[in-house]
């Protein structure tokens, strides 16, 4: 890899970086705004013009806090487990492509930070090491609510990561490839060639999975605060329950742009070559892909303030007898329908 | 005796008592304004209504007596007197005579001192009617002064002429009466004789509503924010029973309670203002110490232990100075400190006063020099030479607390002493005297016994709290003989009664729980 | 006797739970553009109704007499024991003869119950609306008679909040003015 390769990829790590970050720091507002809104209130609206910089305030007082660290906690793995949380969290965006090619200085670059040929397995595998953070951290706590919402969180993923692989392997049997590049390039063309519309069932298995995996409402059981008090961060204070929640968000901003990239053709714009366009078409491209996943953010929002929680064995009913067989059956009829045409 | 059979219940009473007196005996309510125990029966007010079985009319009955009647007469054959005090016609007069009581009277209850302890307020509220059917104006008069103390509101006057009755029966002065007739009769003075005498203050008491009032109470306070002690007064030898009215350890007003065998219904003046010298008095609080230049305050344990030392360097020279006007414990526990040598201040005396009625003011105005002479029996008539002869060097002495001139005498024996104790509760001339001050409490902050001049125990309850660091009168000298002694103390005041019974054997079987709030005669147990 | 209630039995719509999901989307999503009934406090201020329950004051008579006569039946009537009077004669000759020398409410203690002006026979004693009377010292929350009769000045014509520059002065009623 040459110099200016090297620099053109550190400029899109820092631009993927920096945009994650800011849509949390947005996300954060948007949720108390939306929130308000929706309960016939006006949220934050003092800092800053509409209360635009409330999460400035928000992230100094985290930092000005007092750190607490309890006395009978587990030092290390207390003081790993945010960061064992909010890393895999920020990578996992790195394979997934926020717009078309552009061309500079001479060079195609394409708008992904890495074209893996593994793009799905690696965030796959990255989103499962994320539950350590959190297992680690109420179990680090040695509090009972901790524990019990890092338990929680554990038997969520694992039973909800099944479902989410199973759903994304009918999208991936359509595309015939993992990288994500190629996923999106299948979807390219009119509107009906978006996976949505060719996967309707695996979307909505995938959708659901993803609340889970985000530990979101109506999933949010590991933080359910009614019962657990916080859940798995009830020990931690100042910036490292800033961690935590900053990894949270991250996390949802990267499992929108997956949505969006598997089922909603990425950046794609429908009836538009946007490769052919030159620098418009990754202008077009990168606004189409920003929209879609900010519909998908508010998505979570929006589902947040509408739906309540699911009681525990409801979520495990829901999960195993539910979604793991739909997302099966799913599988079976996509691959025998392939076989079908291949075979004409 | 006689049987009355008052609604439903049968009472046997004395011949010629009165309906009302038999049934207030037995907790059977009869509303009355006029009629007072102490006083002649007028039934003017007409409100003690009720109806005897075989007379025609609703009958007074504060003026209706029992009498035998002849067996063959007997109603059922048993009673000599039926009577309804719950019947419908006689209901119905109650509500009646109220409202012609209220037709002048003004409705300024909010106002008026009398309320809440107000016999119309509380009759109107029982038995009368809600509304008046009086539309006309009503008569209003300015308020006018009776005398120096008493004013009086002709508008609240419901003219049962209590007031009138005492000022001709109790105090024998007549200075009330009433003046015109019918509609413009009201309670009057003339104007050379003003109701000046020193019983004028009862008539504020018996006034059954807010007529009459004491200057000294008037929109002072409510009567339902004080709290009611019954206590004795301490402002003369007669010892009259009264209610002392508190609030947030603020005396207000005293006012007399029963005993028929010392002051029965009433009160001098000089007893219910009496209680207004203490509120401007130098108080003391904490000990404290005369060093070179003047006083300095010092804590309870180094003063004990100073007066302890002393003591002991005293050996035998040492005495004491009872008072009259503290408690038989107190004098007690002195008299044991100072092995029985006791003397006492020059007495503090008036003119003695006798009301035709029989109630009587004492020159002697110390509350208990019988009491003081009782536990301290060997005290020294001539004091001062008595000093000179035996060698006093420790003297502990119980102060008055009344403010007086010592004289020349007094004051030289006091500073040829080499150590004195003053045990007080204010700062007097004696006070200033003394090497060490140890304040005691207030006459109204005390508790113990104290025993009138014609030998009656009665119990004196605190009123209101101890202020400061200031201990209980009788427990200084208990604290220093018992650390002197080197023997355990007494931990409560009925322990002191105890031991003085021990010593004492006419106050052998005295103890609070008997002495109740009537007291005991020694019956001169005391003198033999 | 017994009836049998049919239970609802769900369709296999219902049973897929989506358009009950949708249902409820649909509702939030209208609540989100409805509009909104947040009050912006300091800038603009509740008006509250007639009849509600804040902070007292002490009524005059036209000529500048105080209609209170100390009767103490508020203080009787308190279940916070917060009103604290001392009587005294009053200083008017031709008015009621009684007046209170000192009138002290404890605001800390009160319950804003309202059972003072209802107790009261001369309607002296009554609550206003007013309502933002916070402060930073506990001794600033004790009001006495002055503070009283400034407050029914400053309520005894208009709505203290309907005044023509409510809302501009943001500061809270502070203790000098009651």
């Amino acid at each position: 890899m040459d110099f200016l390769g090297f620099v053109i990829i550190c400029v899109k790590v820092l631009v993927v970086f920096s945009a994650t970050m800011l849509t949390v720091l947005m996300m954060v507002y948007a949720e108390r705004r939306v929130s308000a809104f929706m309960q016939g209130r006006l949220g934050p609206n003092r800092v800053g013009p509409q209360g635009l910089l409330q999460p400035i305030a928000d992230g100094i007082k985290f930092l000005m806090k007092e750190d607490i660290i309890p006395a009978e906690v587990n030092k290390p793995i207390y003081l790993l487990a945010p960061a064992m949380l909010l890393i895999p969290a920020l990578m996992t965006f790195a394979v997934i492509p926020f717009g078309s090619t552009i061309t500079l200085f001479g060079r195609e670059v394409p708008l992904q930070v890495a074209d893996l040929n593994v793009g799905i397995l690696y965030i796959l595998a990255l989103t499962s090491i994320g539950v350590y953070g959190l297992v680690l951290a109420g179990w680090a706590s040695n509090s009972k609510y901790s524990l019990i919402g890092g338990l929680r969180s554990s038997a969520q993923l694992i039973s909800y990561e099944l479902a989410m692989g199973l759903s994304v392997v009918s999208v991936i049997l359509l595309a015939g490839s993992l990288k994500l590049n190629v996923i999106v390039e299948d979807q390219q063309g009119y509107l009906l060639s978006w996976n949505v519309f060719k996967q309707p069932v695996a979307f909505l298995i995938f959708l659901v999975a993803v609340y889970a995996e985000t530990n979101r409402l109506p999933f949010d059981l590991t933080e359910a605060e009614q019962e657990l008090v916080g859940g798995y961060h009830t020990e931690y204070s100042s910036m490292k329950f800033a961690m935590f929640f900053t990894a949270e968000y991250a996390n949802m901003v990267t499992a929108a742009a997956l949505t969006v990239t598997l089922f909603f053709g990425g950046w794609d714009v429908p009836l538009l070559n946007e490769t052919s366009m030159g620098a418009l078409g990754a202008i077009l491209s990168v606004l189409s892909f920003i929209l879609k996943t900010a519909f998908f953010l508010f998505l979570f929002i929006w589902v947040r303030w509408t739906f309540p929680r699911f009681r525990y064995d409801q979520l495990m009913k829901l999960g195993w007898k539910v979604m793991l067989p739909l997302a099966l059956i799913n599988i079976f009829v996509t691959g025998g329908y392939l076989t079908l045409t291949s075979l004409r | 005796m006689p049987i009355v059979k008052i609604d439903d219940t049968d009472f046997t009473v004395e011949k010629g008592t009165s309906v009302l007196q038999a049934a207030l005996a037995n907790d059977i309510e009869i509303p009355h304004y006029c009629y007072h125990p102490a006083l002649e029966i007028v039934g003017s007010c007409r409100m003690c209504l009720v109806k005897v079985e075989g007379m025609p009319k609703l009958q007074v009955s504060c003026n209706t007596f029992v009498g035998d009647v002849p067996s063959d007469k007997k109603i059922d054959g048993k009673y000599d007197m039926v009577v309804s005090t719950q019947d419908e016609l006689v209901q119905q007069e109650q509500k009646n005579m109220l409202e012609f009581l209220l037709l002048n009277h003004p409705l300024d209850c909010p106002v008026c001192d009398q309320a809440g302890e107000c016999d119309l307020q509380d009759y109107a509220f029982k038995y009368g009617n809600a509304h008046s059917r009086f539309e006309e104006d009503k008569r209003v008069r300015p308020n006018e002064y009776l005398g120096s103390q008493i004013v009086i509101n002709h508008n609240r006057c419901i003219l049962c002429s209590r007031c009138v009755r005492f000022t001709r029966e109790i105090s024998g002065s007549s200075e009330l009466f009433v003046e015109a007739r019918g509609y413009n009769s009201k309670i009057s003075v003339l104007e050379e004789k003003p109701l000046d005498n020193l019983l004028a203050g009862n008539v504020a008491d018996i006034c059954p509503v807010g007529a009459l009032l004491s200057t000294d109470y008037i929109h002072k306070n409510r009567i339902w924010n004080l709290d009611k002690q019954p206590s004795i007064c301490q402002d003369c030898s007669v010892g009259c029973n009264v209610d002392v009215f508190h609030q947030k350890d603020q005396i207000l007003r005293l006012t007399p309670r029963e005993n028929h065998s010392v002051n029965k219904f009433f009160m001098c003046d000089k007893g219910r203002y009496g209680f207004h010298r203490f509120e401007e008095i130098e108080r003391l609080t904490v000990p404290m110490i005369m060093s070179e230049g003047g006083f300095i305050e010092t804590t309870w344990d180094e003063a004990i232990e100073k007066t302890v030392d002393e003591l002991n360097g005293a050996g035998k020279g040492i005495a004491g100075i009872a008072s009259p006007f503290h408690t038989n414990e107190a004098n007690f526990m002195l008299g044991r400190l100072v092995n029985g040598n006791v003397g006492t201040l020059p007495p503090i005396t008036s003119e003695e006063i006798n009301y035709p009625s029989g109630f009587r003011i004492s020159g002697d105005r110390s509350p208990n020099r019988h009491g003081m002479n009782d536990v301290c029996p060997s005290i020294v008539d001539d004091f001062a030479s008595a000093v000179e002869r035996k060698d006093i060097r420790f003297l502990y002495l119980l102060d008055d607390g009344i403010d007086r001139e010592l004289n020349e005498l007094w004051k030289g024996m006091l500073e040829k002493i080499d150590f004195v104790v003053v045990q007080s509760y204010a700062m007097t001339d004696v006070s200033k005297c003394a090497d060490i001050v140890l304040p005691g409490q207030a006459p109204f902050e005390r508790e113990g016994t104290i025993t009138n001049d014609m030998g009656r125990v009665q119990w004196l309850r605190p009123s209101v709290t101890t202020k400061g660091e200031s201990r209980p009168d009788w427990e200084i000298p208990m604290l220093i003989q018992s650390k002197h002694a080197g023997v355990e103390g007494l931990t409560d005041v009925s322990s002191v009664m105890n031991e003085m019974g021990k010593d004492f054997a006419a106050y052998s079987d005295i103890t609070f729980f008997r002495l109740g709030d009537q007291g005991l005669p020694l019956n001169g147990k005391a003198e033999e | 006797m017994a009836t049998i209630v049919k239970s609802y039995e769900p369709t296999f719509w219902d049973r897929l739970y989506l358009p009950a999901l949708a249902k409820g989307l649909a509702v939030t999503l209208k609540h989100f553009f409805r509009k909104k009934i947040t009050i912006q406090y300091p800038d603009e201020k509740y008006v509250p109704p007639d009849g509600y329950r804040g902070l007292h004051r002490l009524n005059k008579y036209p000529d500048g007499k105080i209609r209170c006569v100390a009767c103490e039946m508020c203080s009787a009537a308190c279940p916070a024991d917060c009103i604290h009077i001392i009587p005294g004669p009053s200083p008017w000759e031709d008015g009621k003869e009684r007046f209170p020398v000192r009138f002290d409410i404890d605001l800390l203690r009160c319950i804003f119950c309202g059972f003072c002006e209802m107790a009261c026979p001369e309607e002296a004693i009554e609550l206003t609306e007013i309502y933002d009377f916070s402060n930073y010292t506990r001794d600033d929350l004790l009001i006495d008679k002055e503070g009283l009769l400034g407050v029914y000045e400053l309520t005894k014509d208009t709505n203290y909040y309907s005044r023509p520059n409510a809302g501009q002065d943001s500061e809270a009623l502070t203790s000098d003015k009651f």
